[in-house]
């Protein structure tokens, strides 16, 4: 770390580190009502807003402080404003709470969520954007404070490289991409297909551009590749996904009442989606084996299995389903389950993880650091990952088959045939809420305990 | 190509596609009204209310949403107003071990949220969901079968494990029930035997399609 402002960093990866921990906590109680619907006091609904809510709050927290570090390092400068970007940081920390808050209040008492001035008070009703409206204007503001502190830091230093510039631009998309989902339709087929925009464009846009960014970020902090390279790798990487990803919006437009043209457009351009994420997971091989000076193996080792992840659960786990002529079977099972597992994980959540596992240390000065809980840590998290998106993945095959193909009752399918699915996914569910807790430990301790533990992994500190 | 190149065709090649993108929606968004109903207040105060429940946070509809419950896409196609409407207001009265808890929905609610729902059910969705192509269920071949399969009884009850499963599984209600004058009572009028039922009546089932019904009903032990 050269600039003071990027400790701010640490400020928004804690936050987002607590949050994962409340977003798997609330994963498996979710999964346990699948099973037991009862037992616990709050309703499905209300505790699936609380996991794909913390879900995303947590990313945008993590890509938030990585932006802050990548900046004035990009910039060579300090930040523009660092009581900007505390103020930014903890007004987004207290509407956050007061979402928390009033979802947890609607649960209890679901009269709660009323209508006032034309909007609902606690909860939006719609999914993944349930923050209900004053919410949305207080997280867009906090958004454009943030956009601005970056973009003026970029301004006055006067130094734009391709990688701060493509890395702004995704977050540009990102908040312009969030007001699609702030106005009332009256038809729910014109909701769903703006509904759409900001999803869509988000994790297979928006998002997929920041990725492109920081692992051109990354590969170069952890190697001596060039930038030049690097960067025109980025440049690839990112058209690619917008070329494909932006018409891609039409594999979601097949069934919900909007014309039939959408099922080439979208069947042929979402198709073409994995493409670009193979090409990322070719660009972290290829200039790992070529440029061998290492500097955070563990950094790196994250870096490459987030760029193996999102091909596998965004590019395969989502290819299979994308074509119409299957989407028509599996659309809305638990095959969309399996996918939006896999794919949030390898693509966002091991790309979070990787920039705090690269930044941090050096936030902390400590080069050298344990680096054994982080592998553990990985190896829970993973191995439990993929057995949970496989047992999703079986149940969704079996549900696709048994009510979609032969024509059996929904409840008579969850309830019977699916049921040792939701055990198993319960289970594997515990062992990535223990891989999870082995992270938040390690992000509170990394630099702050004594390194001698390096001394039983020699390769890391030779290198 | 230099770096530059590359920079400025992914920059102009994106804009280019979302312009694409941007003429599609416009297209698209002159076509969507045509292929559903005519938006009436009561379907849109429907609307607010599926909002207001955060219904999406269990079930899917028109495929999107959650996967904890039932897709309510053409849910009115095969269950009657009536009887949503109890299901809204009380599922657990309707169902006693329904999933779906009281969420404190009023019967003028229940209305409009059903509203919604007939709405949604009569848009043009390309075919979804599509028609179970596999189905192997054969209907047996007694005459009291196949009046339980003409008016379409199999949407809310199950024998042997085919059918839906809103009303009780009759694989037994042979032996549970075994008087036919009650179903006759039952099929006819259900509240007439079962106080504030959830199931429709059927005045329109001849005397002799009932007599065959009841006979097959009761055969079930
Ligand atoms: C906490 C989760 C949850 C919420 C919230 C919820 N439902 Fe349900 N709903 C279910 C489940 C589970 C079922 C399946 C039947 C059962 O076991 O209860 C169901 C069934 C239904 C049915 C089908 C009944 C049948 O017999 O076919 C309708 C209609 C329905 N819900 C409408 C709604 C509407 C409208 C809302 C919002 C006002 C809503 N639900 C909110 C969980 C929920
Ligand atoms: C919209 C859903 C629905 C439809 C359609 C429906 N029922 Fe029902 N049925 C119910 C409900 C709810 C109950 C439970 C309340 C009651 O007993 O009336 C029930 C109860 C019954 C019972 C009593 C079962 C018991 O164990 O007490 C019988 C028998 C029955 N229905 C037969 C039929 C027949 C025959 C048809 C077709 C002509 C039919 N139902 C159509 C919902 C439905
Ligand atoms: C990082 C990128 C991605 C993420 C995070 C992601 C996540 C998700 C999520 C969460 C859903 C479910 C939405 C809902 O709850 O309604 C979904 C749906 C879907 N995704 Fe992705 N996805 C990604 C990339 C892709 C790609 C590259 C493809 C195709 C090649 C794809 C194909 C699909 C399809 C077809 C659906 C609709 C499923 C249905 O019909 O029910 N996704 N995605
Ligand atoms: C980092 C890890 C995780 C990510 C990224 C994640 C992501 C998501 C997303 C995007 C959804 C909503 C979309 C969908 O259903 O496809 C979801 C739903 C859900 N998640 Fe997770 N989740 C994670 C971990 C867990 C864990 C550990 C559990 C518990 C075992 C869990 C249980 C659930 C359940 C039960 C649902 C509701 C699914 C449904 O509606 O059928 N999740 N999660
Ligand atoms: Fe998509």
């Amino acid at each position: 770390m050269r600039y003071e402002s990027q400790k701010i960093a640490q400020n928004f990866y804690t936050f987002a580190v607590l949050l994962f921990l409340v977003q798997v906590l609330v994963g498996i109680i979710a999964a346990l009502q699948f099973i037991w619907p009862d037992f616990f006091p709050l309703k499905f609904n209300i505790i699936r807003d609380l996991h794909i809510n913390a879900l995303v709050v947590w990313l945008l927290m993590g890509l938030m402080g990585a932006t802050y570090y990548v900046v004035p390092e990009e910039s060579q400068s300090e930040l523009w404003s660092i009581p900007l970007a505390k103020f930014q940081f903890w007004a987004t920390v207290v509407a956050v709470t007061a979402v928390v808050l009033g979802y947890i209040w609607m649960g209890f008492d679901p009269q709660a969520n009323k209508f006032i001035a034309g909007t609902l008070l606690l909860n939006e009703g719609r999914e993944y954007i349930e923050a209900p409206r004053w919410a949305d204007w207080l997280i867009a503001l906090s958004v454009i404070l943030f956009l601005l502190n970056n973009f003026m830091t970029m301004y006055k230093s006067k130094r734009w490289t391709g990688i701060q510039g493509t890395l702004l631009g995704g977050l540009t998309f990102l908040a312009l991409m969030y007001l699609p989902g702030m106005f009332y339709s009256k038809s729910m087929v014109k909701d769903q297909y703006w509904w759409w925009w900001v999803i869509h464009l988000w994790v297979e846009g928006a998002w997929e551009v920041i990725a492109g960014a920081l692992l051109a970020f990354m590969l170069m902090k952890v190697t001596n590749v060039e930038r030049h390279v690097v960067e025109r790798w980025m440049y690839i990487e990112v058209a690619l996904v917008l070329f494909t990803g932006i018409l891609g919006t039409g594999h979601h437009y097949y069934w919900i009442g909007t014309p039939r043209y959408w099922l080439w457009v979208g069947g042929i351009f979402s198709a073409l989606e994995p493409i670009p994420l193979l090409v990322m997971v070719w660009d972290a091989f290829r200039t790992t084996r070529t440029h061998r000076v290492v500097s955070n193996r563990l950094g790196l080792f994250y870096a490459t299995s987030h760029a193996i992840f999102n091909f596998v659960g965004a590019g395969l786990w989502g290819v299979i389903h994308t074509l119409p002529q299957v989407n028509k079977w599996t659309h809305g099972t638990q095959i969309t389950t399996a996918h939006g597992h896999l794919a949030f994980y390898g693509a966002y959540v091991l790309l979070v993880m990787s920039m705090i596992y690269i930044t941090l240390p050096l936030i902390r000065g400590a080069e050298n650091f344990n680096t054994s809980r982080g592998y553990r840590s990985f190896w829970w998290m993973t191995i439990s990952m993929i057995f949970i998106v496989l047992t999703l993945t079986g149940a969704g095959m079996v549900q696709t088959y048994m009510e979609r193909l032969v024509g059996l009752d929904y409840v008579t399918v969850k309830a019977n045939y699916n049921l040792w699915f939701w055990i198993f996914r319960a289970i594997f569910g515990l062992g990535f809420l223990y891989g999870v807790t082995l992270f938040v430990i390690d992000f509170f301790k990394l630099g702050r305990e004594p390194v001698e533990a390096v001394a039983t992994e020699p390769s890391e500190t030779t290198v | 190509m230099s770096n530059k190149g590359i920079r400025n065709l992914f920059i102009f090649g994106s804009i280019f596609f979302f312009v694409i993108f941007i003429g599609l929606t416009i297209d698209t968004m002159k076509k969507v009204d045509k292929r559903a109903p005519k938006i009436t207040e009561e379907v849109d105060a429907g609307k607010k209310l599926w909002h207001k429940y955060d219904c999406i946070g269990c079930h899917t509809i028109l495929g999107n949403g959650s996967y904890y419950a039932p897709d309510l896409t053409k849910i009115t196609v095969n269950k009657p107003e009536g009887y949503l409407e109890k299901f809204l207001v009380n599922p657990r009265k309707v169902k006693p071990n329904a999933a779906m808890p009281v969420l404190g929905i009023t019967p003028e609610e229940a209305k409009k949220i059903v509203a919604f729902l007939d709405w949604v059910s009569k848009v043009d969705t390309n075919g979804w969901p599509p028609k179970p192509v596999l189905a192997r269920y054969r209907v047996p071949q007694i005459p009291g079968a196949t009046v339980y399969e003409k008016y379409n009884c199999k949407a809310c009850h199950m024998i042997n494990g085919v059918g839906g499963t809103s009303g009780p599984d009759l694989t037994h209600v042979g032996s549970r029930k075994p008087d036919p004058e009650w179903h006759k009572k039952h099929i006819r009028d259900p509240q007439s035997v079962v106080s504030d039922s959830a199931m429709p009546p059927f005045p329109q089932i001849s005397d002799e399609e009932l007599n065959q019904l009841v006979d097959y009903l009761i055969t079930l032990k």
